[in-house]
């Protein structure tokens, strides 16, 4: 055993102040007695009265001194030397990946391998360091160049496993930025194997491998997708046998909590079997498929990918309608906007038109005005006189145009933009001016009484706006603007740590998204889409639209591993890095291994103990009494 | 006063006892195993020459035509020397158990007990290895206030060198006799030794030992400074259970050593506690002890 910091039993010294300080509170009561004869017969006999004894009797007294031997014992750091795998600049790489989940007997992979990293930092000399990096769907620092083993244990404590992918070339990239400028720096990478086969780059300094994990038992799911037909969608699944023998499994379907259908496949060895299912209900919903094993008993080490969703929605095109006397630009336009459906219904010359009753989601009035259209959100394009907004005299002062920047007037350029006459109009309270000329707004677009409205104050054919680029953006824009399309593309689920893009509706004051374990984050949508990237569960997502009026609308996607890297569980020999072939590492180095703890905690117990006896009187050392002899009162 | 009078009719039942008897100096109440003058015949012995004729039996000489002497039971006086333990230490104790006031009223019952049977009571009170007050020998009931007015005039002080105190009282010519030492004996010496000189001029002895209560079973405990009020000597000691226990043993066995050396020596022994009332002390123990009858 050796003293890490032998100085500090210097402090041992303190034990003499401490007895001084004691026997100099030892204050004695004077109290008259007939003769001292008797007494000092007795306590010659038993030197009872020697201060020596008296200290020995102390219960306090020793247990002070028991604390302070017990404190400065753990502040010299006693240690002794153990073989480790690394030390002086270590680079830690902590596989914290969705294969690291899985149990190899009574423990799970990641437990395994912090372990192997808390003996790494146990056997570290003094004077080393530790970088230590997690290395998940996003690889993070843990600890930067640390020589604190308390430093590192608690942050290796805070340590867990994701249920994604690892990021092993960004891990790499930050161990490599850590070994920059330390000589003799090693890397520790503590991981089941599953890197990829190539690719990697080579690290500076050592590179050192622990591997964890001894199983290859898994079955996964390793695809399951949800397509649109004329009729009911079509559900496709794939499961793969990772193992090394025959399993049989079954799969079953769900479509919420309801099961739909159920199969047993037999898979060979390194064998994946795909299945088709039609006939689906084919409601909009969250799809489930999921693998067991028939006897009721455990599948696989892994149950991550035992388990995928997807999600169905239904297709909802905008529906927008063009009531024109004929307008080819504004045809041509709505026909090749994506996700918009146009239908079109013609005025006549006196601008009346017949409005289907069936509802749309946008109108385009295209300089006609139709008094019946009280709901609906509308475009107005040379507006003639109307309700909503007053309109005054054309006007042709163009010398200057003003573009308001706005997600509406995004990337659109009126630089070559002419206008030769546009309706002067006096823009409303609640609309935004997005282009304004000398005479008056050019475009502008606002929200009252639950509508959207939009107004393009001149005549499309009165300009060379369609032949510019700025139309179908801007056009796109307002359109997007009056019909937002769907939030989100459900279609295709995730990996775990994706992002997900969410065009959150018109009137929407919150969106709140409720993951698979039931943590809820809320939104207040402000212009513009929402990225949402807390996808770091497999399962699938409520996404919750609650309106102004208070009513909630749900959508779902669906995170799912499907990575056959992270299903492959089976222990890799060795790992690639760079052009070098990293075998497994035996422990070739000497550490040592701190046993501060020890005497630390027995400290803190003779503390607690004594600060106990402190309380209670009286403070002697308990005694043999001899058989017979009366009870001391 | 020391005692009332009705303590005082029930001493007089009482007579010191001697076992040896020497002769005294006049005729007093109590028979002497000496042979003598007295009226009350006793034995016969030869004739030898010299013997006083008038004591030769001649009814016996005409019969059996041999001399003999008629020898009678001799009545003589005791003489009784009570030494009381003056030190400080005997200064000790509250109200009816203090110790010195205690001892003071048993000098002044043996003595009362010895005036009335007619001894000779001598009294000396042992302070610092000397003889600091006394008085006697007296006699008769007549000197009853007198002991009774030096007793009461008396107070402790000054330290206890008892065997030196005995020594001087030894070299002071004085007839055999009953001695009986009133102490605590907390004192170094071992007072059977002092009065051996005593013992050895063919006097009798008796020590009384009286402790306090709490000399006993001292209510102490803690951390104490022990202050000793005789000789300013100070002891320290942590006091708990145990070694109350230990002080407790300890008196046991010197008072057993005591007891032992006295037996050895022929000095009668008594220890009480000055708990027990004095009078019951008097009338009960110390004639179950044999020192009264």
């Amino acid at each position: 055993m050796t003293f890490l910091s032998p100085s500090a039993l210097w402090l041992l010294a303190a034990a003499l102040p401490i007895i001084v300080l004691y026997m100099l509170k030892m204050r004695r009561k004077p109290v008259r007695v007939s003769s001292t004869l008797l007494w000092t017969q007795l306590l010659l006999d038993r030197e009872a009265n020697a201060p020596w004894q008296k200290l020995r009797r102390n219960l306090l007294l020793l247990l002070q001194l028991l604390i302070l031997a017990a404190l400065v014992l753990a502040a010299a750091r006693p240690a002794i030397r153990t073989p480790v795998v690394a030390s002086g600049s270590v680079i830690g790489l902590l596989d914290a990946s969705a294969s690291m989940n899985a149990v190899d007997g009574n423990r799970s992979r990641f437990d395994e391998a912090r372990q192997a990293v808390a003996s790494l930092i146990d056997g570290m000399p003094s004077g080393s360091s530790m970088t230590l990096i997690l290395v998940g769907t996003t690889p993070k620092v843990l600890a930067a160049s640390e020589s604190d083993k308390n430093a590192l244990r608690a942050a290796l404590a805070g340590a867990t496993s994701t249920q994604g992918s690892a990021d092993w070339q960004a891990a790499f990239a930050l161990a490599a930025g850590a070994a920059h400028g330390s000589q003799g720096s090693v890397t520790v990478i503590v991981s089941d194997g599953g890197l990829p086969d190539s690719g990697l780059p080579a690290l500076p300094g050592d590179v050192r491998y622990v591997p964890v994990g001894n199983l290859d038992n898994n079955i996964a799911i390793t695809a399951l997708a949800l397509r649109p037909t004329a009729g009911a969608p079509e559900l496709f699944a794939e499961v793969t046998n990772y193992s090394q023998a025959d399993r049989t499994v079954l799969l079953s379907f769900y479509l919420g909590e309801q099961l739909l259908t159920a199969y047993q496949l037999k898979l060979a060895p390194r064998e994946h079997k795909g299945l088709t299912l039609d006939q689906l209900p084919g409601a909009s919903g969250v799809y489930k498929a999921r693998i067991s094993d028939p006897h009721g008993g455990a599948l696989d080490a892994l149950s991550l990918d035992d388990t995928a969703f997807a999600v169905y929605q239904a297709s909802s095109a905008r529906r927008v309608l063009l009531i024109s006397k004929g307008n080819l630009f504004l045809e041509q336009l709505l026909a090749s906007l994506p996700g918009i459906k146009p239908f079109k219904a013609l005025a006549n010359q006196a601008g009346s038109v017949q409005i289907p009753a069936e509802p749309f989601d946008l109108y385009v009035l295209d300089g006609v005005y139709e008094d019946g259209l009280t709901r609906g959100n509308l475009l107005m394009i040379d507006p003639p006189a109307n309700p909503l907004f007053v309109v005054g005299e054309p006007f042709q002062q163009m010398s200057s145009v003003k573009v308001n920047p706005s997600d509406l007037t995004r990337y659109v350029d009126w630089g070559n933009i002419h206008v030769m006459q546009a309706e002067s109009v006096k823009p409303p309270d609640w609309a935004d001016v997005l282009v304004q000329a000398d005479g008056g707004p050019l475009v502008f677009a606002g929200e009252t009484l639950g509508r959207r409205i939009a107004a393009v104050t001149f005549d499309l054919r009165q300009s060379d706006l369609p032949l510019q680029v700025a139309y179908p953006i801007l056009f796109s824009n307002l359109i997007n603007y009056l019909v937002p399309p769907t939030p989100f593309d459900a279609t295709q689920s995730l990996r775990p740590g994706g992002s997900l893009s969410i065009v959150p509706p018109s009137g929407i004051k919150q969106i709140a998204i409720v993951s698979p374990s039931g943590q809820a984050v809320s939104y207040t949508p402000g212009v513009g889409k929402l990225v949402y990237d807390g996808t770091a569960e497999l399962g699938y997502y409520a996404v919750n639209f609650i309106a102004n009026d208070g009513s909630t609308t749900a959508d779902y996607f669906a995170v799912n591993l499907f990575d056959p890297s992270e299903s492959d569980i089976r222990p890799r020999p060795g790992i690639q890095v760079g052009r070098t072939i990293i075998n497994p590492t035996a422990s070739r180095q000497v550490g040592e291994r701190e046993l501060w703890q020890w005497p630390a905690a027995v400290g803190l117990v003779l503390l607690l103990v004594e600060w106990q006896a402190s309380h209670r009187k009286p403070l002697r050392l308990p005694s043999l009494r001899r058989k017979g002899s009366p009870s001391p009162t | 006063m020391l005692f009332d009078e009705t303590t005082l009719r029930k001493l007089k039942q009482l007579t010191l006892v001697a076992s040896r008897v020497r002769t005294g100096a006049i005729k007093g109440d109590r028979r002497s195993s000496r042979r003598g003058s007295s009226v009350e015949f006793a034995d016969y012995r030869d004739y030898t020459p010299g013997d006083d004729l008038r004591r030769l039996d001649w009814n016996i000489y005409a019969r059996l035509e041999r001399p003999f002497i008629k020898m009678f039971e001799e009545e003589e006086d005791l003489a009784v020397y009570i030494l009381l333990d003056g030190s400080r230490s005997m200064d000790w104790g509250e109200g009816e158990q203090h110790k010195f006031l205690y001892a003071l009223r048993l000098c002044a019952g043996l003595g009362a007990i010895a005036l009335a049977s007619g001894d000779a009571l001598s009294f000396a009170l042992l302070q610092s290895g000397g003889i600091r007050a006394g008085f006697g020998p007296m006699r008769g009931e007549a000197s009853l206030s007198r002991m009774f007015d030096v007793l009461e005039g008396l107070q402790p002080g000054g330290s206890t060198q008892l065997n030196e105190s005995l020594h001087q009282f030894a070299v002071t010519p004085r007839r055999p006799g009953l001695v009986i030492l009133i102490s605590d004996l907390l004192s170094a010496d071992q007072p059977e030794l002092g009065l051996r000189p005593l013992l050895a001029r063919g006097s009798e002895a008796a020590i009384l030992h009286l402790l306090s209560p709490d000399e006993l079973d001292p209510p102490l405990s803690g951390d104490l400074q022990l202050v000793d009020v005789e000789t300013g000597a100070q002891q320290v000691v942590s006091l708990d259970g145990r070694l109350r226990t230990l002080y407790q043993d300890r008196v046991r066995s010197w008072i057993r050593d005591t007891r032992g050396e006295c037996r050895k020596h022929g000095v009668g022994y008594v220890q009480f506690s000055t708990a027990r009332p004095w009078d019951q002390l008097v009338l009960l123990e110390l004639r179950r002890s044999g020192i009264l009858k």
